[in-house]
C-alpha cells in the first residue's frame, strides 16, 4: 500500500504535494518523494516519514508535479528506492501505487536494450518502458505501455517535454479532483478536499491526460467520459472506516492479522540455526518486551532451552559474554535500543533474528535474518494488532521448533479473537473507569499477558495500572489493596488455577473488587468475582491470544468512557528512535 | 444529478439464525464474499460511488469488512433496530441527492438497478412463491397502489425487493419506522411510485435459502488458480482457488466452485458444483461435498458425503458423516416452516463420526457426540446444546 498525489494548476506544486502526502500517510510512511516540472524535471526524495518533512524541502519550482509516500514491497526503504522514479535521461518521472507482477521479466528485457536501473523497485520498469515506447507523445507511449503491464497499478507520470500530467489506473485506487484552473490526482479523496469537492473516479483501464486547460480520459485509445461527483463530507471518517478511533479499527483487524502472521513463518522460512540454538535472548521494548516474556514461558517448557528476555535499553549494561541467538522484536524496526542490542550481537559474532512489521527497516539491515509479521500499517500509538502479530509469529515459532505443539490449534487463533468480540465487557469497563489504581495479576504465561494489559490501560486511559505475578502481591503490594482498587485476574483452568483462586480469595477478603477472566462454568470463581469475563478455549496458545484481546478492549472502552484521546495519548510517540 | 445509495445493514436477520451470532445477515459470506460486497459490486457497475451504509447489529464486524471494499463508504449507526424506515432517517443528515435504497442482505443484479434508476420515484418488485414472507405489492398500470408487509394470506404474488429510488425531498417528512409504511403514506399523499420488475434478485429469508443464493452467485466468479494443485487432480468448469491452498492428488473438482486461502483438500476428495469453501478449511481424503457453503476454519474428516449444507465458522465434522438433502417442517420462532436442506450449522459445532443429518438446524457451539452414530432428521438443536 502506497499513497500518490499529483497536481497541475497555478499554485507552486511542491507544498500542495507535501500537504497531500501527509493526508495519505496512513497508506505508508517509510519514504517519500516528489517530482515537479518547470522546463525540466526536479526531484526530491528521501527515506523517512512525510509528516516530518521540513518546510525548506518544498522549494522545488513549477506548478505541475507528482508525489508519493511509500510502504515498501519491492526493495528496502531508502533514498534510492523512494519514488518518483525516472528513465535513463531523467526525462520522465513516475509515481506508482500497486505491484507490477511481471516486472522481473520486463526489467530483463529493458536491461538487454541498454536501460540502466538504479533502484530495486518494480516501479522503475515503468519510466524505462515509457522511454522505450516514447515517440514524442507521452500519452501515446502510455497507451501502448498498458498492454505490457500485468498487476495492479495507479500511476502518475510527467515528462520534460510538455506541461501535463498523465494518470493510469488498474486495480489500484485513483481519483481526480477538478478545481478552478487546477487539477489534482490522488489515491483517495482526502488530499483533494482542501481545494475542491468535485471529484472523478477513474475506472480500471482508464488513462487520463490532464493539462491546465482540462482533462481527457481514454480507455485504450477511445475517449470516454466519467461523471463528476460532488463530495460533501469529512475525510477522516473514511480512513477510520466508520470506527471512532484507529485503535478500535486495528483491534478489529486482528483476526486476519494473526492468521497472516502465523502463515508468515513456515517450516521452509524459519531460520535453520534456531533449531540448533542452545539458548536464546530476546531483546525488545514496550509491548514487544511482553511478547518476548510470553515467548519465554512457553518456549522454555516446549523447547527445553533457556530463554533470556531483556529490555533493549538495559541490554547494553549486561556484560555477560554472548553465545546464544539474539531475537530482536520491534514493530517499527527503528527502536533505537533494540537496534543497538542487535548491533551488540553482531559485534559478539552471534546469530541475530529480527521480528518486525516494516519491511527493510533499520533492524532488518542489522540482523542476519528477518521475520516479517505482516500486520500492515499501525496508526494508533498503543500497539494492538502488531502485538498480536508478534504473538502469532512467536507462537508459530514455538510450534515449529518444538515439533510437539500441533499448529492445528494455532490456525484457530482468528476464530478465538472473533469470539472475544462477542463478549459483553460493560460491567468490567464501568468498574475500571471509576478506579484510580488498577492491579493486573496472573500466573505463568498470563503474567506477561497481564503486564501488556496494564500497559494498554495506563497508556490510553491514564489510570494508574500495575501488573504483578499473583504470588508477588503478598510481598508488599498487598498493602495497597482496598475497596477502591479493582484487581483484574486471569484464573483459567490449568496448573496455576488452584493457587490463583486462593490468591483471589485473600484479595477479596480485603474488600477488593475483582474482575476475573475464567471459565464460564466455574461457579466458585463466578461467586467470588464481582465481574466474570467468560472464556472457553481448547489450548493455552488460544487462551493467551484471547485474554490479550479482552484486555485491549477493556482498556479501549475504559479510555473511551473517560473521553481520552485514544489514538495519540499525551507525551507518547509511536516509535522511539532515541535511546 | 448524482445518485446516492443507502444500504441498510443494521438488522440482525433473526430468521436466519444461527448464522448471525457474530455478524448481521448482510455479512454472511456467499460464494466466499459477504452478501453486502456482491451488492456493492452491482452498485459500482451502475456507476454509483457515493454509498452510505447503515450499521447497527454487530456494527464493528460490518465496518471491518467495509474497509476492504474497493470504494470508500460512509457509515451511519442505527442504535436501536426499529425498522428500515427508521434506519433511513438515521442516515438523513448525509443525504443530499436522489437516493437508491437497498437492503444490505439481498443481491440485485446491475441491470435491474439500471432499470430502476431510469424512473424517478420507483421501486423494484418481483414475484415469489412464498409472498407472505415479504412486503406484498399491489400494482395497477405500473403504479404501486399499496404495500402490505408480511400478510398472513397474500392475495397476489408480486413482492417488494426492498429497493427504492426516491427523490430526496420525499425524505423530509418521513417519520415511519417501516419503509413500506412510509411508502404507503407517500402514495396516500398522491406521490406516484412506479413499479419496475427485477431481472434478478436473491434474498435469503431462511438459512437454507443461502444454498441456492450461493449457487447463483457462484456463476459470477472468474476462474483463477493460486496455491499448489497436484497435476493428477482434475478440475472442470469455473473454479477459483485461493493462494496457499493445497489440492492433493486425485481430487475431482467440478465448477462452479470457489476455494479460499490456505485450505487443504486431501487426496481423492470430490467437490461437486455449487460449493463455496472459505479459508483455512481442511477436507480429509475420500470425502464428497457438493452444493454447500463451508465457512472459515472448518474441518471435514474423511469418508463423508455432504450435500446441501451450510457449515458455520470453525465446525468440525467427524468421519463417515452423511449430510443429505431432505424436506420437512421445522420450528423457527414460533412458526412451523417448510424447510429443505441437509444441515445448517452455526459456528463452532463439533460433530462426532457416523452422524446422519437431514433437514436439520444446529445452533452455535453445539456438541454432537454420538458414540454409536445418530440420525437427525427435521430437528432444531438450540445453541450450546450437548447431544450425547
Amino acid at each position: 500500500m502506497c499513497g500518490i498525489v499529483g497536481y497541475i494548476g497555478f499554485r507552486p506544486a511542491a507544498p500542495v504535494l507535501f500537504e497531500g502526502l501527509k493526508q495519505l500517510e496512513y497508506r505508508g510512511y517509510d519514504s517519500y518523494g516528489i517530482a515537479t516540472h518547470s522546463n525540466e524535471i526536479f526531484i526530491h526524495k528521501k527515506k523517512g516519514k512525510v509528516s516530518e518533512f521540513s518546510p525548506d524541502e518544498t522549494t522545488l519550482p513549477g506548478t505541475c508535479g507528482i508525489g508519493h509516500t511509500r510502504w515498501a514491497t519491492h526493495g528496502i526503504p531508502s533514498d534510492l528506492n523512494a519514488h518518483p522514479h525516472t528513465d535513463c535521461n531523467e526525462q520522465i518521472a513516475v509515481v506508482h501505487n500497486g505491484i507490477i507482477e511481471n516486472y522481473a521479466h520486463l526489467k530483463r528485457e529493458l536491461r538487454a536494450k541498454g536501460h540502466t536501473f538504479r533502484s530495486e523497485t518494480d516501479t522503475e520498469v515503468i519510466p524505462h518502458l515509457l522511454e522505450d515506447l516514447n515517440e514524442g507523445d507521452l500519452l501515446k507511449a502510455i497507451q501502448k505501455m498498458v498492454n505490457y503491464l500485468e498487476g495492479s497499478y495507479a500511476v502518475l507520470a510527467i515528462s520534460n517535454d510538455c506541461n501535463r500530467l498523465i494518470a493510469v489506473k488498474n486495480r489500484s485506487p485513483l481519483v481526480l479532483g477538478i478545481g478552478d484552473g487546477e487539477f489534482f490526482a490522488a489515491s483517495d479523496i482526502t488530499p483533494l478536499l482542501e481545494y475542491t469537492n468535485r471529484v472523478l473516479y477513474l475506472e480500471d483501464g482508464d488513462i487520463a491526460e490532464i493539462s491546465v486547460d482540462g482533462y481527457e480520459i481514454y480507455q485504450g485509445s477511445t475517449q470516454v467520459s466519467r461523471r463528476v461527483h460532488e463530495i460533501q463530507w469529512a475525510p477522516e471518517t473514511v480512513q477510520k472506516g466508520g470506527f471512532p478511533h484507529f485503535m478500535l479499527k486495528e483491534i478489529y483487524e486482528q483476526p486476519e492479522v494473526i492468521n497472516r502472521a502465523i502463515h508468515s513463518l513456515t517450516p521452509d522460512s524459519i531460520p535453520r540455526f534456531l533449531y540448533d540454538a542452545k539458548s536464546m535472548t530476546v531483546v525488545a521494548c514496550g509491548s514487544s518486551y511482553h511478547a518476548g516474556l510470553i515467548f519465554r514461558y512457553l518456549a522454555e517448557s516446549a523447547c527445553g532451552i533457556p530463554v533470556r528476555v531483556e529490555f533493549g535499553s538495559e541490554f547494553k549494561y549486561n556484560s555477560v559474554p554472548l553465545t546464544d541467538v539474539i531475537i530482536g522484536i520491534s514493530q517499527s524496526g527503528e527502536t533505537a535500543d533494540t537496534l543497538s542490542a542487535i548491533h551488540k550481537g553482531n559485534c559478539s559474532n552471534v546469530q541475530t533474528v529480527a521480528i518486525t512489521n516494516v519491511l527493510n527497516s533499520s533492524i532488518t539491515r542489522y540482523a542476519d535474518n528477518t521475520i516479517l509479521m505482516q500486520a500492515g500499517p499501525e496508526i494508533s500509538v498503543a500497539a494492538t494488532k502488531s502485538f498480536t502479530a508478534q504473538l502469532g509469529v512467536l507462537l508459530q515459532m514455538i510450534s515449529l521448533l518444538s515439533g510437539q505443539v500441533s499448529d492445528e490449534f494455532l490456525s484457530h487463533a482468528g476464530v478465538s479473537i472473533d469470539k472475544v468480540f462477542l463478549l459483553n465487557l460493560d460491567d468490567a469497563v464501568s468498574l475500571c473507569a471509576k478506579a484510580e489504581h488498577i492491579f493486573f495479576v496472573g500466573r505463568g504465561p498470563f503474567y506477561p499477558v497481564m503486564m501488556e494489559g496494564a500497559l494498554k490501560m495506563k497508556e490510553i486511559s491514564y489510570i494508574h495500572a500495575e501488573s504483578y505475578a499473583a504470588g508477588e502481591i503478598k510481598h508488599g503490594p498487598f498493602s495497597l489493596l482496598s475497596p477502591e482498587t479493582p484487581v483484574i485476574a486471569t484464573c483459567l483452568p490449568g496448573p496455576a488455577y488452584a493457587v490463583m483462586l486462593g490468591n483471589l480469595k485473600e484479595m477479596k477478603a480485603r474488600g477488593t473488587p475483582i474482575i476475573a477472566i475464567g471459565s464460564e462454568e466455574d461457579t466458585e470463581l463466578s461467586e467470588l468475582a464481582d465481574v466474570l469475563i467468560p472464556l472457553e478455549e481448547k489450548h493455552i496458545f488460544l487462551e493467551i491470544v484471547a485474554v490479550t484481546v479482552i484486555l485491549q478492549l477493556l482498556a479501549y472502552h475504559t479510555a473511551a468512557l473517560l473521553g481520552r484521546e485514544i489514538d495519540k495519548p499525551r507525551n507518547l510517540a509511536k516509535s522511539v528512535t532515541v535511546e | 444529478m448524482s445518485v446516492q445509495a443507502v444500504i441498510l445493514a443494521a438488522g440482525e436477520g433473526t430468521r436466519i439464525r444461527p448464522l448471525t451470532q457474530n455478524r448481521p445477515k448482510a455479512l454472511i459470506p456467499v460464494a466466499n464474499r459477504p452478501i453486502l460486497e456482491h451488492l456493492v459490486e452491482s452498485l459500482l457497475a451502475c456507476g454509483i460511488r457515493d454509498i452510505i451504509v447503515v450499521v447497527g447489529y454487530r456494527k464493528e464486524q460490518v465496518m471491518r469488512h467495509l474497509i476492504h471494499l474497493p470504494v470508500e463508504v460512509r457509515v451511519v449507526e442505527q442504535k436501536y433496530q426499529l425498522g428500515t424506515g427508521h434506519a433511513l432517517i438515521c442516515a438523513r443528515d448525509l443525504i443530499t441527492d436522489d437516493l437508491l435504497i437497498l437492503p444490505g442482505d439481498n443481491y440485485v443484479d446491475p441491470s435491474s438497478l439500471k432499470e430502476v434508476l431510469k424512473i424517478q420515484n420507483s421501486m423494484l418488485i418481483t414475484t415469489h412463491r412464498h409472498p407472505s414472507n415479504f412486503g406484498v405489492v399491489h400494482v395497477e398500470d405500473g403504479r404501486v397502489v399499496g404495500i402490505i408487509e408480511k400478510p398472513v394470506h397474500a392475495n397476489r404474488m408480486t413482492v417488494s425487493c426492498g429497493v427504492y429510488y426516491l427523490e430526496h425531498t420525499l425524505l423530509a417528512g418521513m417519520t415511519e419506522n417501516m419503509l413500506s409504511d412510509a411508502v404507503n403514506v407517500l402514495i396516500s399523499q398522491e406521490t406516484s411510485i412506479k413499479a419496475v420488475y427485477a431481472h434478478e434478485w436473491q434474498d435469503a429469508i431462511y438459512p437454507w435459502d443461502l444454498i441456492s443464493m450461493n449457487e447463483r452467485l457462484l456463476r459470477n466468479i472468474s476462474p483463477s488458480y493460486a496455491g499448489s494443485i497436484s497435476t493428477s487432480a482434475v478440475i472442470e468448469g469455473h473454479v477459483s482457488i485461493g493462494k496457499g491452498s493445497v489440492i492433493s492428488p486425485y481430487c475431482m473438482i467440478k465448477g462452479p466452485v470457489v476455494i479460499g486461502e490456505d485450505c487443504v483438500i486431501g487426496p481423492h476428495v470430490v467437490i461437486n458444483p455449487g460449493t463455496s469453501i472459505a479459508s483455512r478449511v481442511v477436507i480429509e481424503p475420500f470425502t464428497v461435498i457438493g452444493n454447500s457453503l463451508v465457512m472459515d476454519d472448518c474441518t471435514i474428516a474423511s469418508h463423508s458425503k455432504i450435500a446441501s449444507a451450510v457449515l458455520g465458522e470453525a465446525c468440525t465434522i467427524g468421519e463417515h458423516t452423511v449430510i443429505t438433502a431432505g424436506t420437512g417442517f421445522i420450528e423457527i420462532g414460533e412458526e412451523a416452516v417448510r424447510s429443505s436442506c441437509g444441515v445448517i450449522m452455526g459456528n463452532g459445532v463439533f460433530s462426532s463420526p457416523l452422524v446422519i443429518y437431514e433437514n436439520t438446524l444446529i445452533g452455535n457451539d453445539c456438541q454432537i457426540n454420538a458414540r454409536n452414530g445418530l440420525r437427525l432428521r427435521s430437528k432444531v438443536i438450540p445453541d450450546r446444546t450437548r447431544v450425547m
